[in-house]
């Protein structure tokens, strides 16, 4: 069957050049960039530049790049390692209602610890509101961690005035307040830069970017203090202990510095996929939603909740159909976890559930989406036919 | 999430769906938990189920239980129907995980909701 991949903020396929740069770092260049003889050196001189290819995404300098595991992990140390280091100066994080789970799981957790949290809300557009950040301020805060973009709806998060509020407290004398922003999902999309972001941390993961999983990346700025979180070796300037993935960095660099090069290219290529989509299912599918707001948000995703269907029937019909998307909501064990940013947005039940995630990357073509436009179609009549909402949602006389 | 291809068959073409007009017997059931909905009407004559519809909403476990629950139960006496269990609607459908045996719960409970709220209806036709 043809295969029409349209999930591309899960995660992305290997670019051919990432994949031909990494390739000698799996089978000759096998060394530990931390050994003294050649083949550690050559292994070093390629994290190396990995790093300054990283870093230079970003506008940051190469070493204040942390490799890790993941956006994942990146995540973790961002939020545990500086709670960890800033504890003594105060116990109260702001985030957001929509964090990934990745940052909403460590806030969590860290509230079961006694920790105080402001989850920030984001109103029908999907995003926070600079008033609602400085009003949540308190003496004892020491962390604001909002996302950059949404992985979900896409929306991009106004990090750059989040960013100068916490630099002018910080001139204040807030002396211990930072800005962490997870940007895993809005890199390689749209530009990023860490000065004009002021922020003090900043996530990413390399296969949201053509880059094989496996491999992520913490910008911790200079003379920012975290506890590691690895520990036990003294790799990345001892913020995380453990032999670096040399060929994944590799890949990591080379995806960052062709991101860098072709963003313009691949952020029109895949807007314009997106819009004919979005217009296209305007068009033809009635009792639709679109989630988030329509003008600030990342060009290569749709969020769309589809009334009187359920979005994971919707989804495996469109897999049958050769069309991979994907869902926010989960249902198990009888109990429904309707996706928390889907709600966040004020969305009912049944809208939430409704909601089916298409992100377009830079290889899809308009006959992939035209397709997927048919069988999106075809999966909604299909589901529709079958539902007690849309009989009764018929039933109702019209005014 | 993996299911089976007589899942995704189900999920695909699914077996007597709509509503019954003029139906003897008919039942929507709730799981309260999760809201998905299921809804059956029946034709009953001479002890039987003599056609059956379906409606559903709500995960695809839920949708496909619904679709085989329509095609096991037609034809069937109502006493035999009242003895279908939920292992038999999850084998039919291929298999369930322990997390999605809900879905085949509120089959069941439907139709024996259906069953036993009309049974005074279909006394009138043996």
């Amino acid at each position: 069957m043809h295969h029409i991949y349209l999930d591309h903020s899960a995660t992305t396929p290997i670019d051919d050049r990432v994949f031909e740069a990494m390739l000698p770092y799996l089978r000759d260049k096998f060394g530990n960039a931390s050994s003294v003889h050649q083949l550690g050196q050559d292994a070093r001189a390629a994290v190396d530049k990995g790093r300054r290819q990283v870093a230079a995404l970003i506008h940051a300098r190469a070493n204040e790049i942390v490799f890790s595991s993941g956006g994942t992990e990146a995540n973790n140390l961002a939020l545990t390692g500086i709670c960890q280091a800033a504890q003594t100066h105060g116990r109260h994080i702001i985030t957001s209602a929509i964090e990934h789970p990745s940052v909403r799981g460590v806030v969590d957790h860290l509230e079961k610890q006694g920790w105080s949290i402001t989850r920030l809300p984001v109103y029908e557009n999907g995003i926070v509101r600079l008033d609602d950040v400085r009003a949540a301020l308190r003496d004892d805060t020491i962390l604001v961690s909002v996302m950059m973009a949404n992985n979900e709806i896409g929306t991009i998060q106004p990090v750059a005035e989040i960013g100068a509020l916490v630099r002018a407290e910080r001139a204040r004398g807030r002396k211990h307040l930072w800005f962490h922003t997870d940007a895993i999902q809005a890199a390689g999309r749209i530009s990023i830069d860490v000065e004009v972001i002021g922020c003090d941390l900043l996530s990413l993961s390399a296969h949201k970017l053509y880059a094989p999983k496996g491999t992520g990346a913490l910008f911790v700025r200079r003379g920012v203090r975290l506890l590691p979180q690895q520990i036990g070796g003294h790799q990345e300037r001892e913020r995380r202990a453990g032999t670096e993935s040399v060929a994944n960095i590799v890949a990591f660099g080379k995806a960052a510095e062709l991101a860098r090069a072709e963003m313009s290219e691949r952020s029109a290529h895949t807007r314009s996929l997106r819009d004919r989509f979005e217009n296209k299912v305007q068009e033809q599918i009635a009792d639709i939603i679109f989630n988030g707001d329509r003008e600030d948000r990342l060009p290569h995703l749709s969020n769309i909740s589809f009334r009187f269907v359920e979005g994971e029937g919707l989804l495996i019909h469109l897999d049958m159909q050769g069309v991979a998307v994907s869902t926010g909501s989960a249902c198990s064990s009888g109990t429904l976890e309707p996706s928390p940013v889907i709600k966040a947005l004020g969305r009912n039940e049944e809208l939430a559930r409704g909601a089916i995630r298409f992100s377009f990357g830079k290889d899809n073509t308009q006959d992939e989406v035209d397709f997927a436009i048919d069988a999106l179609i075809r999966a909604v009549e299909s589901l529709r036919a079958i539902s007690p909402l849309a009989r009764d949602m018929a039933s109702v006389p019209s005014a | 999430m993996s299911y089976s291809d007589i899942f995704k068959d189900h999920l695909a073409n699914p077996r007597n769906a709509g509503e019954l007009p003029n139906a003897d017997a008919i039942a929507e059931e709730t799981n309260p938990v999760c809201g998905d909905r299921l809804s059956l009407s029946l034709r009953l004559a001479n002890g039987r189920i003599e056609a059956v519809r379906f409606l559903a909403y709500g995960c695809p476990p839920t949708l496909v239980c619904g679709s085989a629950l329509a095609e096991i139960v037609e034809g069937m006496t109502i006493d035999e129907a009242m003895q279908l269990t939920r292992k038999q609607i999850v084998e039919a459908v291929g298999g369930l995980s322990s997390r999605k045996q809900h879905a085949a719960a509120l089959a069941i409970e439907t139709l024996r909701s259906a069953l036993t709220k009309n049974a005074s209806a279909d006394c009138q036709n043996r």
